[in-house]
């Protein structure tokens, strides 16, 4: 296990080093930061000075060099948005986001853990045809207009929690469900898919007849052997919230986050900034892969890791 | 028993009272603010967030009124011109920087050599590319120095805020600032929200609100809600839309113009006759009313802010006559030609919907039109290409300084940074009319140029945009054509 868990940072290592690499081309080739940040009016010796200060100015090649030897220290240079360093800023932000993916993911697989297991108990029953109902329609539901609609009703209309912003766990509130209804919807989906394909297995059918109740089947076996691909999938949806739909959900809420900060970086073209976020997300997207795979061998001791 | 009674009447004196308990002193105003600041040093980047704050924290040589006459501020009177090349300030006595420091000539000195200092890559150069230093004459008197006359320099100190003469080298300057103005800062939570209490010993008249809270929303959806649940006071850039669902609003004119920019070289454009043709088959007041809701106002024939100096007052707008322009384009034999225009979308107010409006103005016309919307990098990429100019290139302008020259030197002369034209006798004007000193021979060098660019139909002006602001029931305050969030002139009724 320990052999093992090297060898995925090890690798996790490269993933990193090879998405930052591509990042650092690619932002090079699209945005030119000093037609973005200055004003309109600047003139090319104004936009040429920016460049320099920013070192923008200098080969490719040797932009790369600098910018490797900064990576070992993680510096990530100077935010041009900000004009403080590039990993400040992140820091300031990414426990805002894993806050809100908390909240919302969290939210979403207490949800559908239950959904789904009732849904699976009697496939085109009432209870699962109302869930597969629910769980379309959520997945339907664009985000964005899901949180200006949770905003229109239960901020301004009845004026029981806050319309947008951080703070105490009332900001939380709205955020983390805009975040978790299509996670919920797709997480349940999959647990009572599974359930149901278990419940059909011959094992169960020996279960009962050797006279475990139904509960106990259900609980022990069934659920149970759903856990692995529903783990796989609630560990994607992290890594989507975390590289996607936080974005979304920080824009319309006001939620100063990554997702939100981003944004701005993008908006920006500040490379510096951007660099940083994507290093930051890759580090997160590979530690989340390890933890779900040391994750599979504790629930299923047969899965072996190599 | 006895106790409770007692306990129970002081919860019920405590929930009479504390209703109100608030409202006898410390009024208190929320101000929502598009985009976040991100620095709070006043003089490093060009970032409307920063500006909505720090305009109330740092002052400047001269002001404006809000219809948009230029004032004194900090200087005494207005300035004085030396020599072509030096304006000389009186400065207004008493005043300190809220860290003690005084404001006198050696903060104006550090101001202005900070802010063109090329190390310091100031985003706001555009503004400030004459000025080339300043020297203390006496403790409150300064002279400012310029490469070349420049007539524009009181407009200028207008944007160029004071800052202390020794802390603005500390570090801590940019997240602790410390300024001449009503307000100082409170506190300050990234990303979320800005706290700012009155400037006890501010030398000007003691403004009512006591606090100011800035929040920074990008959503405007999300803005107008929060306006609507009684969370903020102020919210900037309502969308025309909006305005009836929200308790008040008011709109002024804003220093945002949408323009077009024709090339005088390409195929279809040389030809005068088409570029007319493209001018008159705009219906701009419909543009106006159908995508703005009124919230915005047919350009007077320039590109020209009506409020700067050098409108244009003689120019009659470009009529709505599409039976004219289908004949000129018949007459230029241009018809099915076609005709590229290059913008964006998503930087200005609803810009895609008006590029395809006007687009489609001009396939009624005749033409055939092909639209280059393009991500914002790739856009100024064009828009600033010297070599190969679009057909027609969209773009909206902003004059900050309410002076002609930035219309001009920008859209206007050739070689200008977004022109499309090879004019050489009106970019001679412009250069001209830069350095005039003479305020009556510089308003009609750009009255020149601009009737020549009407006649030669070099642009294609289209809207001048409003600022539409959003208030609750309890705030009064008449916006300014500025577009500065100057709290001191806002007053809440409890």
């Amino acid at each position: 296990m320990g052999a093992f868990i090297l060898r995925r940072i090890f690798q996790g290592f490269l993933v990193v080093l090879g998405v930052t690499i591509v990042v650092f081309v690619a932002t090079r080739l699209v945005g030119d930061p000093a037609k973005v940040m200055l004003p309109l009016s600047a003139t090319d010796e104004q936009r040429a000075a920016f460049e320099h200060k920013f070192g923008l100015d200098r080969p490719i090649a040797d932009q790369f060099v600098t910018f490797v030897g900064d990576l070992a220290t993680f510096d990530f240079g100077e935010s041009m948005w900000q004009r403080r360093p590039a990993m400040d800023v992140v820091a300031g932000r990414l426990p805002n986001t894993l806050k809100l993916i908390a909240a919302g993911l969290g939210l979403a697989i207490i949800l559908a853990l239950p959904l789904g297991a009732i849904a699976a108990i009697r496939p085109g029953g009432i209870a699962d045809r109302i869930t597969v109902f629910g769980g379309l329609f959520g997945l339907s539901l664009p985000q964005f207009w899901l949180g200006l609609l949770l905003i229109m009703l239960v901020a301004v209309k009845w004026r029981l929690l806050p319309t947008s912003g951080y703070g105490g766990w009332q900001y939380f509130i709205l955020p983390a469900i805009t975040l978790a209804v299509p996670a919920t919807a797709r997480l349940m989906m999959l647990v009572r898919s599974s359930v149901i394909d278990e419940l059909n297995q011959q094992y169960v059918r020996t279960a009962r007849a050797k006279g475990l109740r139904f509960s106990q089947v259900l609980f022990g076996h069934a659920l149970r052997n759903a856990m692995v691909p529903f783990i796989t999938l609630a560990g994607w949806e992290f890594i989507s919230a975390l590289a996607g739909y936080t974005v979304v959900v920080e824009t319309v809420f006001a939620w100063p986050g990554l997702g939100l900060t981003a944004m701005q970086a993008i908006r920006h073209s500040d490379l510096f900034l951007l660099q940083a976020i994507v290093f930051t997300v890759a580090i997160g997207i590979v530690l989340v892969n390890i933890t779900l795979d040391v994750i599979y061998k504790l629930i299923d001791p047969r899965i072996k890791l190599a | 028993m006895k106790i409770r009674r007692v306990l129970s009447r002081v919860a019920l004196l405590a929930a009479v009272s504390l209703p109100f308990a608030g409202v006898a002193h410390a009024s208190q105003v929320t101000i929502a603010v598009g985009s976040e600041a991100s620095t709070l040093d006043p003089q490093k980047r060009d970032d409307g967030g920063e500006r909505a704050i720090n305009d109330n924290i740092y002052e400047t040589l001269m002001m404006r009124t809000p219809q948009g006459e230029l004032v004194p501020g900090l200087a005494a009177a207005p300035p004085t011109q030396i020599d072509a090349t030096t304006w000389e300030f009186k400065l207004r006595p008493g005043v300190k920087f809220t860290n003690g420091e005084p404001f006198n000539a050696d903060a104006v000195v550090v101001s202005v050599d900070r802010i063109i200092d090329p190390a310091f890559a100031s985003e706001q150069m555009s503004y400030f590319g004459t000025l080339t230093g300043a020297e203390k004459v006496d403790d409150l008197t300064v002279r400012i120095k310029t490469s070349g006359p420049d007539p524009i320099l009181p407009s200028r100190m207008y944007w160029m805020k004071m800052v202390p003469a020794k802390y603005s080298s500390d570090p801590k300057f940019a997240t602790e600032p410390a300024g001449t103005g009503p307000y100082k800062l409170a506190s300050w939570t990234r990303g979320q929200e800005v706290v700012l209490d009155q400037n006890p010993d501010y030398w000007g008249d003691k403004p009512t609100i006591d606090e100011v809270h800035f929040r920074f929303i990008g959503e405007p959806g999300t803005r107008m809600s929060g306006l609507m649940a009684g969370e903020l006071d102020v919210i900037t850039n309502l969308l025309p839309e909006f305005v009836s669902s929200v308790p008040k609003s008011a709109a002024v004119q804003g220093v945002e113009t949408a323009v077009i920019i024709l090339s005088t070289e390409n195929e279809a454009t040389k030809d005068e006759r088409v570029r007319k043709a493209l001018n008159l088959a705009i219906d701009r007041k419909a543009l106006a009313d159908s995508l703005y809701g009124g919230y915005a106002t047919p350009t007077k024939g320039q590109l020209v802010n009506p409020r700067a100096f050098g409108f244009n007052e003689a120019i009659e707008p470009y009529p709505y006559d599409p039976a004219q322009a289908k004949a000129l384009i018949k007459e230029a034999g241009a018809e099915g030609k076609t005709i590229t225009i290059v913008g964006e979308a998503g930087r200005w107010l609803k810009d895609r919907e008006l590029i395809e409006a006007v687009g489609s103005y001009w396939k009624d016309a005749g033409l055939n039109v092909e639209f280059k919307i393009e991500e914002f990098g790739e856009y100024l990429n064009q828009l600033f290409d010297k070599n190969h100019r679009p057909d027609a290139v969209f773009v909206v302008n902003s004059n900050e300084l309410l002076d002609a020259d930035r219309e001009t030197s920008f859209a206007y002369q050739a070689g200008g940074t977004a022109s499309s034209n090879k004019d050489e006798e009106m970019a001679e004007w412009v250069k001209q009319a830069r350095v005039e000193t003479d305020v009556a021979k510089r308003k009609e060098l750009y009255a020149k140029i601009t009737q020549k660019a009407h006649d030669n139909n070099y642009l294609v002006p289209l809207l001048n945009m409003q600022d539409i602001y959003g208030f609750s029931q309890r705030l009064d305050w008449a916006p300014r054509v500025d577009a500065k969030l100057m709290v001191k002139e806002m007053k809440v009724s409890e």
